[in-house]
C-alpha cells in the first residue's frame, strides 16, 4: 500500500474550556476517499481547520508525506497542496470569480502583470472540470451558495490540491450538481490525490468513502473500510448511545392553541407562506435542510427580520411584530443559533446575561438593583443547575452546555409564552445535550410554546410533538410525531429535484 | 460599466462643477493661476494614492499630515546643509517609511485600531517637529526653487510626477496580483488568511508603503517655495481622507479605485476656488469638506439601502 | 457529566473571581499618578503647592469634561473625534450670543447645550440610522464644526466681552477647590452613576462587547448608542463653557487637539478602544494622569518654554504605551490560555 499522504496521531485541541479535540488519530492515502462521520459538535470542523494550519494543535503529531510538520500555517498547508471546500465557501464577494480563482492560485509575487486572458481561460477551465458551468466574470457577492462551492472546488482542482477537504460538499448542492462532484472525485482518485470527506448524509458516505473514520466528542472512536460496516452500526457508534433513550418520554399535554402563524412571509429573508400552528405546552420540531429557512423563520417570528405579509396570533391575540422588543413584551423568547455571537455576551457576567431582556421589567426605575439581580440569577442558577461559582461568572468561562443553560436562563426569565430553541444542544456534550432535553420537556409541561429547530433529525425526532419540515423558504409538510421518521423528514426536505434520492 | 458608477458619477459633479466656472467665472482658467493650483495638489494626489490603498484595505492612517510636515523639514533642512537633491529626497523618504513602518508594527503586530494608533503618531510628530524647530522655517538655497527648472516647467514636472504615480499604481492595483490582495485583505481578512494571504504583512506594508508617499511627496513638495513651512502638513491627512472617501472607496474595505480617489482629490480642490470665485467666503473651506465627506457618506448608505431592498 | 468538559485546571475558582474583580488597572494607574507627583515635586518648582494643584484641576477640567464624555462612547465601541471641534464651534457660537447677541451668559449657556446635543445628535443619526462607520462620520464632523467655527468668526474674530461676574467664575474658588472644579467634580459622579449603576451603563458595555448580542436581548442597539454620543456632543457643550469663562475668549480654534488628549486619557484608563470595558475612575485618573504630566513638565527648569510640546508628545506616546501594553497583555493571556 502507498504511504499516507497526511497522517495525524493524537491530535487535542482545546478552545478556552471547550476541549474540541480530545485525541484524533486519522491516515489518509493517496488515491482514496476517507469520510469524518459524527454528530454536530463532534470535533470535525475543528479536525479540518487544524489540517488546513488554521488551528494549531495543543498536542499531538501531524505528519505530511511522512514528515512531520510543527507549526502549520494556512499558507504552508496549501503549498503542501492541502485544499479546504469549506460549508461556508470563504470567497471575496467585491472580486470576481476568475480573480477569486487568480488569488488562489497564483504566487505572492506583488507586482507580476495579470495575463487577463489566461487568467480566463484557466478560470473557464477548472470551472468546467469541476462541473460548474459559471461565468468567472461575475462577482462572487452574486453567486448562490452552492456556486460559490464550486467555486471553491474549483480552486482546488487548480491549486492542484494533493488533500482535498470537502466540509458537507452536498449539503447545498441539488442532485445534478452532486452527481458532478462524485465525478470530479473519481477523477481527483484517479490522479491520486486523497479526500477528506464530510457528510451528515450516511448513504452518501457509503456511495463515495472508502474509508470512514468515526468521531464522537472530539475523539476518533474507530476506522474502518466502508464494505465492512453498515449505516445502522455507523450510526451506533457515531451517537455511542441508543439514540432513544436520551429523550425523555413524551408526555403531550397539549392545550389550547398558544400561536398561530398563517401565510407568514418575508421578502428579505426569503420565506413564503408560512402556516402553523403550536399548542400550550407542545414542542413543535421544525427541520430542514441548511439555507432552508428555518432560522429566518425564527427571526422573522422574533421580529429581527419583521414579516411583510401574514398573520400572527399569540394566545387568541392578533400580533404585530416589528421588532425585537415588541416580540419580547408579547411573550417570545429566542434562542439563537449562534451562541458565542448572539445567544450570550460573553464577557459579561451570568446574571447580567440572564437579566438582559429584562431591563425594563425588573429595573424600573432605569437603576441596576445587584441584590435583585444576584437573587434572579442564582435561582435559574440552581434551578437549570449551571456549573459556576457565582452569578458574578463571566459567561465565557463555562463550558458549551453551561453557556446555552445561562443563555436559555434569560428567556426563562422573561415569562416567555411561545420558546423558540435554534439548535440548543449544538457544540454542547451528550450530559448537557440530555439535560437540555429534560428542560425542554419541563418547560412544555408548565405550558409554554416550544418551537424546536435543529438539524439533527434524531434530536426533532425525539424531542418533538410535531414536526415541520422546511424546504427552500415554506413549510413543506407537517408530521405527527407518531407518522415520522428520518427517512420521511428527509425526504421531505430535499429540494424537488433531489428528492429520489434514497 | 456598474463596477465603475461611483467614479463616473464623481466625474460628473466635477465636470458639473467645472462648466458652472466656464460659465460664471471664466478667470478660473487663467492658465497662470491654473497652473499654479493644479501643482499646489500634486503631493496631495500623491498621498491620496497611498491612503486610497490603506482604506481599501481597511485601514486608515491620520498620521500622513505629520509624516509630511517632519519629513518636508527633513528633506529642507539637508538641502539647506548642501546635501545633493538625490541624498535629500532618499532621507526624506526613507523618514516617511520608518513612520510608517511604526504605524505598520503597532497595526498590524499589534492588532491595535489603525484609527487610534495613528492618532497618536500623528500628535507625536507634529509636537516632536514644534519641539525642534520652534515654528522656524527653513530657508532653502538659490536655485532649489523647482529644481532650477524655472517655474513653469517645474510645475509641469511635479504634475507629471504626480500623475505618473497614481497612474502606476491605478494600474498596479487593477492588473498586478499584489493589488488585488489589497482587495481580498480590506474585503475579508479572515477568507484572505484561509486563501493563504497573509493580512497582517500586507497591512505592515501598506503602512511603510503610505509612510514612503508621504515622504516623496513632501521631499517633492519643497521646491515649491523658497522655504520650508513646518506646518505645510497640518490638516493635509483630512483632505487625503477626505478626497479617498468622496472618490468612492468604501470605508468598510475592499471597494473602490485609485483612479476615484483622484478624482475626488480633483472635486475637493476644485470646490474651494470654485467658492471664492463664486463669491463664497474662504472661511468656508473646512466647513464645505466636512460637508462633501458627509454627503458622500450618506449617498453611499442610501445606495447600499435601496440596492439592498431590491 | 458536564462538569467533566471543563478541565480542572481552568474552572473558573471564587478566588480567581475575586482577583478579577479587583481594579488593578486602576491601582497601578494610581500608582503611576502618585510617581508623576513624587517626580515633579522632587523636580519642578512649587509644584505640590495647593494654589498649583487647584490651578492644575482648574485647567483640566475641559479635559477633565471630554473625557468624560468620550467614555460611554468608546464603552459601545465606538469613538467621537468631533468633541474638540464641537469645543471650538461651542465657544464661537456661546462668545456671539453674548459678546453679539447681548444675551446672558446663563441664556446662551443654555441654548449652548442644546445646540451641543444636537450636534451630537447629528453623529447618532449619521451612525445610527445610516450605520455608518462612527470613526469617518466624527472625522467628517471633526471637519464640518471646526469648520462652521472658523466661518462664524471669519477665521480671526475672537469673542472677549462677558459679563465680569462670568469670568470670575472661571477663575474663582469656591471652597477648597476652583469653581470649575466642582463641575468636574459632579460631572464625574454622575458618569460613574450612569456608567456603572444604570440599564443604561449596563446596554453600553454590553453593546461595546457584542453589538449583535446585545441586539437579540432586545436592548435598543441604535437608541442606547444615540444617548452616548447626545450626551458627548451637550458634555463637550458644557466644557467650551467652561473654557470660555477660564480663558475669557470664543474663539475657533479653542479645543484643537483635545479630542486625542481625551481618547488617551480614556484608554490609559483602562477602557477597551474595542468597547465594552472600562470604568469612570479609571478615566479620571487617565485625565489626571495627563493634567500633571503637562504642568509638571512646566515646572521643570530644563523643560521651561518647551514644555507644551513635551506634554503633547508624551501624550501620543503615553497612548501608544498604553495601547501596546494592553495588546502584549492580551496577546501574552491568549498564549497562556492556549497552552493551558
Amino acid at each position: 500500500m502507498a504511504a499516507p499522504l497526511l497522517q495525524l496521531d493524537h491530535i487535542a485541541k482545546s478552545f478556552g474550556a471547550v476541549r474540541a479535540l480530545r485525541g484524533v488519530t486519522f491516515d489518509l492515502l493517496p488515491g482514496e476517499v476517507h469520510a469524518l462521520a459524527g454528530e454536530n459538535g463532534a470535533g470535525k470542523s475543528t479536525l479540518i481547520n487544524v489540517i488546513a494550519g488554521v488551528h494549531r494543535p495543543d498536542s499531538g503529531s501531524l505528519l505530511i508525506d511522512g514528515r512531520p510538520i510543527d507549526r502549520l500555517t494556512p499558507a504552508q498547508a496549501r503549498e503542501m497542496g492541502i485544499a479546504t471546500v469549506h460549508q461556508q465557501p470563504a470567497l471575496f464577494p467585491d472580486l470576481t470569480v476568475s480573480e477569486n480563482i487568480a488569488l488562489a492560485l497564483e504566487p505572492p509575487d506583488g507586482l507580476r502583470r495579470i495575463d487577463w486572458k489566461e487568467r480566463h481561460e484557466r478560470a473557464v477551465q477548472l470551472l468546467h472540470r469541476a462541473g460548474a458551468a459559471i461565468d468567472p466574470r461575475r462577482g462572487a457577492g452574486e453567486l448562490s451558495m452552492p456556486e460559490q462551492q464550486l467555486v471553491e472546488i474549483a480552486k482546488a482542482l487548480g491549486a492542484g490540491a494533493r488533500i482535498l477537504i470537502l466540509d458537507e460538499p452536498t449539503a447545498s448542492l441539488t442532485r445534478k450538481e452532486t452527481e458532478l462532484l462524485h465525478g470530479v472525485l473519481t477523477d481527483l482518485k484517479a490522479r491520486g490525490a486523497g479526500i477528506i470527506y464530510i457528510s451528515h448524509r450516511l448513504h452518501e458516505i457509503f456511495a463515495m468513502a472508502d474509508r470512514v473514520t468515526v468521531l464522537r466528542d472530539g475523539e476518533s472512536i474507530a476506522s474502518f473500510p466502508t464494505a465492512e460496516t453498515d449505516e445502522a452500526s455507523l450510526v451506533r457508534l457515531m451517537v455511542g448511545r441508543e439514540t432513544a433513550s436520551s429523550y425523555p418520554a413524551l408526555a403531550c399535554t397539549a392545550g389550547g392553541k398558544m400561536l398561530s402563524v398563517t401565510n407568514l412571509t418575508c421578502d428579505r429573508s426569503r420565506i413564503r407562506n408560512i402556516s402553523f400552528d403550536v399548542s400550550r405546552g407542545e414542542v413543535f420540531g421544525i427541520a430542514g435542510l441548511i439555507g432552508a429557512g428555518r432560522t429566518e423563520l425564527a427571526r422573522t417570528l422574533f421580529g429581527i427580520t419583521p414579516a411583510d405579509r401574514g398573520e400572527i396570533v399569540i394566545d387568541g391575540k392578533l400580533a404585530r411584530i416589528r421588532s425585537l422588543r415588541e416580540a419580547i413584551d408579547l411573550g417570545i423568547g429566542y434562542l439563537p443559533e449562534d451562541r458565542r455571537r448572539h445567544g450570550i455576551v460573553q464577557k459579561m457576567s451570568i446574571a447580567a446575561n440572564i437579566t438582559m431582556a429584562l431591563h425594563p421589567r425588573i429595573f424600573p426605575f432605569g437603576f441596576i438593583q445587584p441584590r435583585r439581580e444576584r437573587a434572579l440569577a442564582e435561582s435559574y442558577m440552581r434551578q437549570l443547575a449551571i456549573k459556576a461559582p457565582s452569578p458574578e461568572t463571566l459567561c465565557g468561562a463555562l463550558s458549551g452546555g453551561n453557556q446555552q443553560k445561562a443563555a436559555l436562563s434569560r428567556w426563562l426569565a422573561t415569562d416567555p409564552k411561545v420558546l423558540i430553541l435554534d439548535e440548543p444542544s449544538q457544540g454542547v456534550d451528550v450530559g448537557a445535550k440530555a439535560e437540555m432535553h429534560n428542560i425542554i420537556r419541563e418547560l412544555a409541561a408548565k405550558g409554554v410554546a416550544i418551537i424546536l429547530i435543529s438539524s439533527d433529525l434524531s434530536e426533532v425526532l425525539g424531542a418533538s410533538d410535531r414536526i415541520g419540515v422546511m424546504r427552500s423558504g415554506e413549510m413543506a409538510q407537517i408530521f405527527e410525531r407518531k407518522d415520522a421518521d428520518a427517512d420521511s423528514l428527509m425526504r421531505a426536505a430535499l429540494p424537488a429535484r433531489g428528492r429520489t434520492v434514497s | 460599466m456598474n463596477q465603475w458608477s461611483r467614479e463616473i458619477w464623481v466625474a460628473s459633479v466635477l465636470a458639473a462643477l467645472l462648466a458652472l466656472l466656464a460659465v460664471f467665472a471664466p478667470a478660473f482658467y487663467a492658465p497662470m493661476p491654473l497652473l499654479s493650483r493644479c501643482s499646489e495638489q500634486a503631493p496631495a494626489l500623491i498621498m491620496t494614492v497611498g491612503m486610497a490603498l490603506l482604506i481599501i484595505a481597511r485601514q486608515i492612517d491620520v498620521s500622513v499630515g505629520s509624516q509630511f510636515a517632519v519629513c518636508a523639514v527633513i528633506a529642507g533642512t539637508l538641502t539647506a546643509a548642501k546635501a545633493p537633491l538625490v541624498i535629500a529626497v532618499a532621507t526624506a523618504i526613507a523618514a516617511g517609511g520608518a513612520m510608517g513602518a511604526l504605524n505598520g508594527l503597532l497595526v498590524a503586530g499589534l492588532g491595535l485600531p489603525s484609527i487610534v494608533v495613528t492618532l497618536a503618531t500623528m500628535a507625536t510628530w507634529e509636537q516632536a517637529l514644534r519641539l525642534f524647530q520652534q515654528g522656524r522655517f527653513v530657508a532653502l538655497p538659490e536655485g532649489t526653487q523647482w529644481w532650477g527648472l524655472g517655474q513653469t516647467m517645474g510645475q509641469w514636472t511635479l504634475i507629471a510626477a504626480a500623475c505618473l504615480i497614481t497612474a502606476a499604481f491605478a494600474v498596479a492595483m487593477k492588473h498586478t496580483s499584489g493589488g488585488r490582495r489589497v482587495y481580498a485583505v480590506g474585503s475579508d481578512a479572515e477568507s484572505a488568511l484561509l486563501a493563504g494571504i497573509d493580512p497582517r504583512k500586507t497591512v505592515f506594508r501598506l503602512f511603510i508603503l503610505m509612510g514612503l508617499l508621504a515622504g516623496l511627496a513632501a521631499a517633492l513638495n519643497i521646491v515649491r517655495s523658497p522655504q520650508v513651512d513646518p506646518k505645510a502638513g497640518l490638516g493635509l491627512e483630512l483632505k487625503v481622507i477626505a478626497a479617498v472617501v468622496v472618490g468612492g472607496v468604501a470605508v468598510s474595505g475592499g471597494r473602490g479605485s485609485v483612479w476615484g480617489a483622484s478624482v475626488g482629490l480633483l472635486l475637493l480642490a476644485t470646490i474651494n476656488p470654485a467658492l471664492t470665485y463664486l463669491h463664497v467666503d474662504a472661511y468656508w473651506e473646512k466647513a464645505t469638506q466636512g460637508v462633501v465627506i458627509l454627503a458622500a457618506l450618506i449617498a453611499d448608505s442610501l445606495k447600499r439601502r435601496t440596492h439592498a431592498g431590491r | 457529566m458536564p462538569a467533566d468538559s471543563m478541565p480542572a485546571e481552568i474552572r473558573p475558582t471564587k478566588a480567581a473571581a475575586r482577583a478579577a474583580a479587583m481594579p488593578w488597572h486602576e491601582l497601578v494607574l494610581l500608582a503611576f499618578v502618585a510617581a508623576e507627583l513624587l517626580f515633579f515635586d522632587v523636580t519642578g518648582r512649587r509644584f505640590l503647592t495647593g494654589d498649583n494643584l487647584a490651578n492644575i484641576l482648574r485647567h483640566s477640567t475641559e479635559l477633565g469634561l471630554l473625557a468624560l464624555a468620550m467614555m460611554p462612547v468608546i464603552l459601545t465601541g465606538g469613538i467621537d473625534l468631533s468633541i474638540g471641534s464641537l469645543l471650538g464651534l461651542s465657544t464661537v457660537l456661546f462668545g456671539k450670543m453674548v459678546d453679539e447677541g447681548g444675551l446672558s451668559p446663563l441664556c446662551a449657556g443654555v441654548i449652548t447645550f442644546l445646540a451641543g446635543a444636537a450636534a451630537g445628535g447629528l453623529n447618532a443619526l449619521l451612525i445610527g440610522a445610516l450605520r455608518l462607520p462612527p470613526l469617518i462620520v466624527t472625522l467628517g464632523t471633526y471637519s464640518l464644526f471646526r469648520g462652521l467655527a472658523e466661518a462664524l468668526t471669519k477665521g480671526t474674530e475672537i469673542y472677549s466681552r462677558f459679563p465680569p461676574y462670568f469670568l470670575a467664575f472661571g477663575n474663582s474658588r469656591i471652597g477648597p477647590l476652583p469653581a470649575q472644579g466642582w463641575i468636574l467634580a459632579a460631572a464625574a459622579i454622575l458618569f460613574w452613576i450612569l456608567v456603572h449603576k444604570t440599564v443604561l451603563g449596563r446596554c453600553w458595555r454590553a453593546i461595546g462587547y457584542s453589538p449583535e448580542g446585545a441586539a437579540h436581548a432586545g436592548i435598543a442597539v441604535k437608541t442606547r448608542v444615540a444617548t452616548a454620543y447626545i450626551i458627548a456632543g451637550a458634555v463637550s457643550a458644557l466644557a467650551a463653557i467652561v473654557y470660555t469663562a477660564r480663558v475669557a475668549q470664543g474663539r475657533a480654534d479653542a479645543g484643537a487637539g483635545y479630542e486625542l488628549a481625551a481618547i488617551t486619557a480614556v484608554v490609559l484608563g483602562g477602557s477597551s478602544i474595542f468597547g465594552g470595558s472600562g470604568s469612570v475612575p479609571g478615566t479620571v485618573l487617565g485625565v489626571a494622569a495627563i493634567a500633571l504630566l503637562s504642568n509638571g513638565l512646566g515646572r521643570i527648569p530644563a523643560a521651561m518654554g518647551v514644555s507644551r510640546e513635551l506634554a503633547g508628545m508624551m501624550t501620543g506616546a503615553l497612548l501608544l504605551a498604553a495601547l501596546s501594553a494592553s495588546a502584549l497583555a492580551r496577546m501574552a493571556s491568549e498564549r497562556r490560555a492556549r497552552r493551558t
